[in-house]
């Protein structure tokens, strides 16, 4: 069909396509300067895993497609996929209405077929979130002027489209040899004589138009994503997930944290024009679910809100600093302090935002630059610089926990090949000890060779440096990685997600690299070689816990499963929906565990509230529920207890059900061990 | 105005003190010293006055060994704008009356307008070091104070008292020694503690002070290792209740 674009009606094309890509460029410009205040983070090592993140989370919408999201998440690919089909489209009417080229393929009719498929498909997505929006109203979701209008945008584009393709059919506008636009052709339009032509051109000019409008609407709202999600997945962090920011020579630092704007990378600024307010992220956050102040999408939309409005001056005046982030409402300390960094926002964030990484840049910024971290958290931390644990107990009792158990320190067994970096929580928390001693009760069954450090262990870090303390966790860690060097350590078992965490992924970062497993892999491992052999024991149904650092941090999701379906009677009993990926935190990561939690529900509490429904939707509840880390258990411990339920619902680690049942010299060592263990 | 803090190193209390070989000392390998607690509750005094008032000048001195500095400078790196050890040889086994001597010497040139102490250390407890140093200044002396508001008309004192708290005004120097209150000692922020480790701390020598009663330690024990509970299960309960009656009576002596 040729474009109603002959004399005058050209000109005419050209300069609305400058108005409106003008419009568009000037924005954009701005935003790039804006982005560049932020600090030159490099973001292009593993340029492998980036293509295919491009590929996965791009191109095939892998983090939209997610469980809870499947409908939308597929109304939104359809939408991306049109989109990708018809801006090849667009551009081919805009360049042959311009000069009179077409795109190659444009005239396939392959091409004309998948134009017209996805332009029904895009149009039926987005009556599907149109409807939505006005009657299904997601709770989290922010509602706003902007997603209606480029709703009706895209909706006007579609139908425009579909339009001016059957009214040119109708008019006899297509040529001999052009295959028909196949859909456009089954509308069966009825034109008054001799105006099939007035209306294609019509509608090819409403189209036109749109399109260009939308351009100069684009970078104005949330609506960019659709520019800035290719360069912010391509952009996205590829360290580990469990792994903060490095700061390096952090001494001749002249601030700490993010006292400024500039202070945030040019890619969490990105993220900021990214964000496409979906809410997924405000979804999953357990410290919104139970009325803290906290809100994920919050966090990223007030640093872009911020930029916006300061950009302008610090581009001004280089040496100005603006509002420091972490002050941007009065409210904000007690937003970023609320955090446990459970992960669930980075989790389902369907374009890769890093929120975790800018509450932490905050938080450095409150407790290194201003010593403004909240009391107990101060507290903890003097603690671990004196006693070398966020409690306070006696550093030169660490190892007790073991005395008469026969486990070797390393410096009685120095030859050992695993090191059992114990931590804190089980060697000083009574509860927890009982995990250490089963898991050395299970080592020496399968007679694996393992010392622990004893006294001369410390606390990691991880709580130091996710209240915001980089410098305290890389001094923890220095002190640390000297005793592994001293002993030559190679392999380490943590029994704590925690440990394992920071241990595996951020002790590299300070040149410690070993080869680290949690103490489930291990037992699995064990189990599967057939290295340990479990006796019977009753049936039972226990539920499975997942704690945030074993699985969305790391990955770790079936190992701890498979430990607890080898074991004999138990049933495994899954907190669905909230399992997986999508597991509830206990609310003691991040810190947490050292700080009042006065605002709203307990996390724990809603922990166990959840494990109670999910027991009620299968039909039985769990007699046990089990986890994998320290601070699950005590967290657990403390609700169950706070519900009165600790008969009904014990709280128990995996290993101390396995060591219950492990067989030693062919009888269960479990028989041996003191009732109240289990 | 100017506050001058006296504080002193002690052991931690997360550390486990062991008595050495002699019974006359303590053990001081793997000892973490710190600052004693009710000090740094003078230095939080002290330093949130200066929150307040930024033109305000917080001094500390410590009388000690070498390793005293390092107490001296976590209190720089909380804020504390200088510091002086009164140290050399003998500063170690200074008696209490020789070191608030010490400290009056060095107050004198120093001319604060208040003196801060803790209440007392937390390795003796002897609670004796602030109030002599008072008596050697010829300052009035204030105890259990837990909240201060110095002005130009005189310095306001909250005293804690049995259930409640006295408020006294002192018009001139006056020495306070501080009891634990509801703000927590500071944690230092990160330039505080990197300006506190190039900061020069000068040393005054304790010879020559005048310290007129020597303290000896005839032997030191650790406290008595506390037994395991009883628990009483299963059974008469009215049997149980008299039998606990008699232990609180006879062998916890509580009755």
């Amino acid at each position: 069909m040729t474009p109603p674009t002959s004399g005058i009606g050209a000109v005419v094309l050209l300069a609305v396509a400058l108005l409106g890509f003008g419009a568009f460029a000037y924005r954009a410009v701005k935003l790039y300067r804006y982005l560049r205040l932020g600090w030159n983070e490099g973001r292009t090592e593993h340029l492998g895993r980036r293509v295919k993140d491009e590929l996965v989370i791009y191109l095939l919408q892998r983090k939209l497609l997610k469980r809870p999201y499947l409908i939308r998440g597929l109304a939104h690919a359809f939408i991306f996929w049109g989109f990708i089909v018809i801006t090849v489209g667009t551009t081919d009417l805009l360049l042959s209405g311009l000069v009179g080229l077409r795109m190659p393929g444009a005239e396939s009719g392959f091409f004309v077929w998948a134009v017209d498929v996805f332009a029904a498909l895009v149009l039926a997505s987005i009556g599907l979130a149109f409807v939505r929006r006005l009657f299904f109203r997601p709770p989290r979701m922010h509602i706003a002027l902007d997603g209606y209008i480029i709703l009706g945008l895209i909706a006007t584009l579609m139908a425009s489209l579909l339009l001016f393709e059957n009214a040119g059919l109708a008019g006899g506008l297509l040529a001999a040899h052009q295959t028909p636009p196949p859909l456009a052709q089954l509308l069966s339009l009825h034109y008054p004589a001799g105006l099939a032509a007035g209306v294609f051109a019509a509608a090819w000019w409403v189209h036109v138009v749109t399109v260009l409008g939308f351009a100069a609407y684009l970078p104005q709202s949330k609506h960019l994503h659709i520019v800035t999600t290719l360069p912010n997945v391509f952009f996205r962090s590829q360290r580990p997930r469990g792994a903060l920011r490095f700061i390096d020579k952090i001494e001749e630092q002249e601030t700490f944290g993010a006292a400024s704007l500039r202070d945030l990378s040019w890619k969490q600024h990105l993220d900021g024009y990214t964000c496409t307010e979906c809410g997924r992220c405000s979804d999953n956050c357990p410290a919104l679910a139970t009325g803290k102040a906290l809100d994920p999408q919050k966090i990223v939309l007030d640093l872009r809100n911020l930029l916006l409005q300061e950009g302008d001056a610090l581009l001004k005046d280089p040496t100005a600093a603006g509002t420091p982030p972490a002050h941007q409402f009065a409210s904000k300390p007690e937003e970023l302090w609320s955090c446990t960094t459970c992960a669930a926002c980075v989790e389902q964030c369907p374009v890769t935002i890093e929120h975790i990484d800018k509450i932490v840049d905050m938080r450095r910024y409150l407790t290194m630059q201003e010593a403004a971290a909240p009391p107990e958290a101060q507290r903890a931390m003097t603690n671990i610089e004196r006693a070398g644990n966020p409690w306070g107990e006696a550093a030169a009792t660490r190892g007790d926990w073991a005395d008469g158990l026969g486990v070797p320190t390393f410096a009685e067994r120095p030859d050992a090949e695993y090191l059992y970096f114990v931590g804190c929580a089980a060697s000083f928390d009574r509860r927890n000890q009982r995990v250490a001693k089963a898991l050395a009760t299970i080592l020496q069954a399968a007679g694996t060779s393992f010392a622990i450090l004893a006294t001369e262990e410390t606390c990691n870090g991880d709580p130091a440096r996710r209240m915001g303390n980089e410098y305290l966790w890389q001094t923890q860690a220095q002190q640390n990685i000297e005793t592994f060097s001293r002993y030559k350590v190679r392999k380490i078992i943590a029994s704590c997600p925690h440990c394992f965490n920071t241990i595996a992924n951020e002790y590299p970062q300070l040149g410690g690299s070993y080869e680290v497993v949690h103490a489930l892999q291990l037992v699995q491992d064990l189990i599967e070689q057939k290295k340990i052999a479990l006796g019977a024991g009753p049936a039972e149904t226990v539920a499975y816990h997942d704690p945030c650092y074993l699985g969305r941090h790391n990955g770790i999701y079936e190992d701890p499963r498979a430990v607890l379906d080898a074991i004999d009677g138990v049933t495994r009993m899954e907190i669905e929906p909230h399992h997986r990926e999508r597991g509830f935190c206990c609310g003691a990561g991040g810190g947490r565990m050292w700080m009042e939690e006065k605002v709203g529900q307990r996390m724990n509490h809603r922990r166990v509230e959840q494990i109670i429904d999910a027991g009620k939707a299968r039909g039985g509840q769990p007699a046990k529920v089990a986890s994998g880390c320290p601070f699950c258990l005590i967290m657990l411990d403390e609700g169950v207890g706070a519900k009165g339920i600790q008969e009904s619902l014990k709280p128990v680690d995996v290993l101390e059900l396995v060591a219950a049942r492990v067989m030693r010299d062919g009888a269960p060592k479990g028989a041996t061990m003191p009732k109240a263990t289990l | 105005m100017r506050f001058l803090v006296c504080i002193k190193q002690v052991p931690d209390s997360t550390t486990r003190v062991k008595v050495a070989a002699d019974g006359k000392a303590i053990v001081t390998d793997g000892v973490t010293w710190s600052i004693s607690p009710y000090d740094e509750y003078a230095i939080e005094l002290a330093l949130e006055h200066k929150d307040q008032a930024p033109d305000t000048v917080v001094s500390i001195i410590s009388v000690g060994g070498p390793r005293t500095k390092d107490a001296l400078r976590q209190a720089l790196a909380m804020g504390c704008d200088d510091a002086t050890i009164v140290g050399g040889d003998g500063a170690d086994t200074l008696g209490p009356l020789g070191v608030a001597n010490a400290l009056a010497a060095a107050a004198t040139e120093l001319g604060p307008d208040l003196i801060l102490c803790g209440k007392q250390a937390s390795d003796d407890d002897q609670g004796f070091v602030g109030p002599a140093l008072a008596e050697a200044l010829g300052w009035p002396h204030v105890s259990q104070v837990t909240k201060i508001a110095p002005s130009a008309a005189g310095t306001e004192i909250w005293k804690e008292t049995d259930g409640g708290h006295e408020v006294w005004k002192a018009g001139g120097p006056v020495v306070l020694t501080v009891q634990k209150s509801a703000k927590e000692p500071r944690y230092p922020s990160l330039p505080g503690i990197m300006k506190a480790k190039k900061k020069e701390i000068p040393e005054r020598s304790v010879a020559g002070v005048d310290d007129p009663v020597k303290m000896v330690i005839v032997a030191l024990e650790p406290p008595p290792s506390r037994g395991g509970g009883k628990i009483f299960k299963d059974g008469d309960t009215k049997a149980h209740a008299a039998e606990l009656a008699t232990l609180l009576r006879d062998e916890a002596k509580v009755l």
